[in-house]
């Protein structure tokens, strides 16, 4: 994806949150970091405007895409 | 403060946002505690010349390996030392002081991860004798606090959590008692620059205020 900034290697997060325990877990950005700490730190830092009552982080690495947008389900 | 000024010269954006936010706990939780001291009975604080601030935070930091060992080293001193007072006896601080823990934890861990990054060794020893000033001598004030219950871990004990959180490889350090400043807890002399002073009696804003405003 040609993120290097500063770190030598570094992982794409999706980070994911929820307002109420009734909610579905919605997506609301993503951080790039080098290590699962630093991760946590920037999105707890850039996401935590909003009252979450849940907020997880997932490598997008980990992500197994089925189909995407203009892609038959095949 | 010495986060905030960092929060557009961090080496990236994401760390340029961590930067503002850890110093914005920062804020919220000096706020808590000079409340809580109120609340204890502890007369206002000492006058703007005479702040104990650690010898670190006395002038700003001009690389980044600074603010990358005083996240790691001396938030994590702070944080254990909070860690104490929850699992101590006061009540007004076992209370107040435990969301401070949920939020320093995130300062925790940007310092670790930043700490296998950036090559900050002399940054952390200078970091890691404070550190042990702060936390004061042994048989001193914190002990006593202990004893009474107030504080949950004698210096013996802090010094090993720091140095678990820390990780690594940590000098051996004297540290000369006899210069050693009770009230400041502190060695070195000296204190905050002026201009930061300024800033933080909001003398500096007052310069862009209309004149008579």
């Amino acid at each position: 994806m040609g993120y290097t900034r500063v770190h030598a290697n570094v992982r794409e997060y999706d980070v994911f949150a929820r307002k109420a325990r009734v909610e579905p877990l919605r997506q609301v950005g993503s951080v790039v970091a080098p290590d699962d700490d630093l991760a946590m730190a920037y999105a707890r830092a850039t996401y935590d405007e909003e009252r979450w009552v849940e907020m997880m982080i997932v490598p997008r690495d980990a992500v197994i895409r089925l189909w995407g947008p203009g892609e038959s389900e095949s | 403060m010495r986060y905030a000024e960092w929060c557009i010269a961090a080496p990236s954006l994401e760390a340029d946002i961590a930067a503002a936010a850890m110093g914005l706990d920062d804020i919220g939780h000096s706020r808590v505690l000079y409340g809580s001291l109120r609340e204890l009975g502890t007369p206002d604080g000492p006058d703007e010349g005479s702040y104990s601030n650690v010898p670190y935070l006395d002038r700003p930091w001009t690389d980044w390996t600074q603010f990358v060992a005083a996240n790691a080293v001396l938030d994590s001193a702070f944080s254990i030392m909070i860690e104490a007072l929850v699992n101590g006896n006061v009540e007004v601080l076992r209370s107040r002081l435990r969301k401070m823990l949920q939020e320093e934890r995130y300062h925790y861990l940007h310092g670790r991860s930043w700490m296998r990054e950036a090559k900050a060794a002399a940054a952390v020893d200078q970091a890691w004798r404070e550190a042990l000033e702060w936390f004061g001598p042994e048989g001193g004030d914190v002990d006593g606090f202990k004893a009474e219950g107030k504080l949950a871990y004698p210096v013996r004990d802090l010094h090993r959590m720091l140095q678990e959180r820390v990780g690594g490889e940590l000098p051996e350090t004297a540290i000369d008692w006899s210069a050693w400043d009770g009230t400041r807890r502190r060695t070195a002399p000296g204190g905050i620059d002026q201009a930061t002073l300024d800033m933080l009696q909001g003398l500096a804003e007052k310069r862009y205020m209309p004149a008579g405003g």
